[in-house]
């Protein structure tokens, strides 16, 4: 029971570290910038101000691939989670939870494309450093992971 | 009681119409179009009066950067006055219909100099009050693809294909559960004549049945 507990808990978390790391602008940030992957937060005097991101400084099309991998992610844990909750109560004694598995490894396997995409192709600015969002997106990349083989792996137990 | 609401709400309606009367032009926000093609500009009007002959549509251009118009067509009194001094000499054709309310042009032949924006501007007397609304025209090398459209289109198409997997796969399941039921039905069929010399090896518990009471 408290296993139970704990994997949903964690579950929720990885959910919530996705939609803060799909949501949030904060994939690079400086001292006067919070920039991607929807928009930019830029400091001017003592006000942030929200900008349209110009497409022209992301020549290639690789922006909107991690913004649609990364919503991608969040809708697949979303999807694993009720999925896993609906197989609780519907799966036979002894049987695997393979379908929130392999939808938990889908939105893995989407935020690692994601997070690697934008890595790769971002052309990196002199100063500033990676943003809260894109630790978040690592972090959750790994959470994932853990929870698809843990449902993967995981049995019902015959009670 | 009920004859002063019915005129409260005459007199309201009365009213409202006629701080609503003035007119409302329509054109498009923006505009893309490529080097050398021609682009339609569309401008239509929506009036509480009926069109009349007197109907007007004129159409000003502003270039990118500077703060002057200048006029580039005229439609009056049923003939239309097109550029022919201007940037877009020759190159403005009048493809409205003013009784469908229809201002609209063509301009023919877009160079990197036609950016810029574009106002309509109509009236229909009596109704003349109203604002000209711009259209933007950016003039491109090559069309470039709208910022939300590949994120919406990778979106679609994954999702598409789990909801078509998973159909697939209950269908499956489904069809193959239906033909294990219809093979074992005739099987059962079967398997009761030959299976009476088969069930003496099992020979069922004794069935003890007290009398009741």
């Amino acid at each position: 029971m408290l296993i139970l507990a704990g994997i949903v808990l964690l579950h929720i978390t990885t959910i919530i570290l996705l939609l803060v790391a799909t949501l949030d602008n904060a994939w690079w940030m400086t001292d006067k910038l919070s920039t991607d992957v929807w928009g930019r937060w830029v400091l001017q005097g003592n006000d942030w101000h929200y900008k349209e991101l110009n497409l022209a400084d992301y020549p290639e099309e690789y922006l909107q691939v991690v913004q649609a991998t990364s919503v991608l992610a969040c809708i697949f844990a979303i999807l694993a989670l009720f999925v896993f909750v609906a197989q609780l109560f519907t799966l036979g004694k002894g049987q695997r939870f393979t379908f929130s598995g392999i939808l938990q490894m889908l939105s893995c396997l989407c935020i690692m494309i994601a997070a690697s995409v934008y890595t790769s192709e971002f052309k990196f600015r002199q100063e500033g450093g990676f943003g809260h969002s894109y630790v978040l997106a690592w972090i959750s990349f790994i959470l994932t992971f853990i929870l698809a083989v843990t449902y993967i792996v995981l049995r019902k137990k015959s009670d | 009681m009920l004859t002063f609401l019915a005129l409260a709400a005459v007199a309201f309606l009365g009213i409202v119409p006629q701080q609503s009367q003035s007119i409302v032009i329509y054109t498009g926000w923006e505009r893309h179009a490529l080097v050398g093609s021609d682009v339609r500009l569309s401008c239509s009007f929506f009036s509480w009066r009926w069109t009349s002959d007197d109907v007007t549509f004129s159409w000003t251009y502003r270039p990118d950067g500077s703060r002057d118009s200048i006029s580039i067509f005229h439609y009056t009194g049923g003939a239309a006055y097109l550029d022919n001094k201007g940037p877009f000499r020759d190159r403005v054709e009048f493809v409205g219909n003013p009784g469908r309310r229809d201002g609209s042009i063509v301009l023919k032949n877009l160079d990197f100099n036609d950016n810029g924006t574009f106002t309509c501007d109509a009236k229909n007397p009596p109704d003349i009050v109203g604002r000209p609304s711009s259209v933007r025209l950016l003039v491109f090398e090559t069309v470039p693809i709208q910022a939300g459209v590949i994120t919406g289109a990778i979106i679609g198409v994954v999702l598409g294909l789990l909801v078509l997997i998973v159909v697939i796969y209950y269908l499956m399941r489904f069809l193959v559960a239906r033909r294990v039921f219809n093979l074992s039905v005739s099987k059962h069929g079967k398997k009761k004549k030959e299976g009476s010399q088969q069930r003496q090896l099992w020979t069922p518990p004794p069935l003890t049945c007290y009398p009741l009471p």
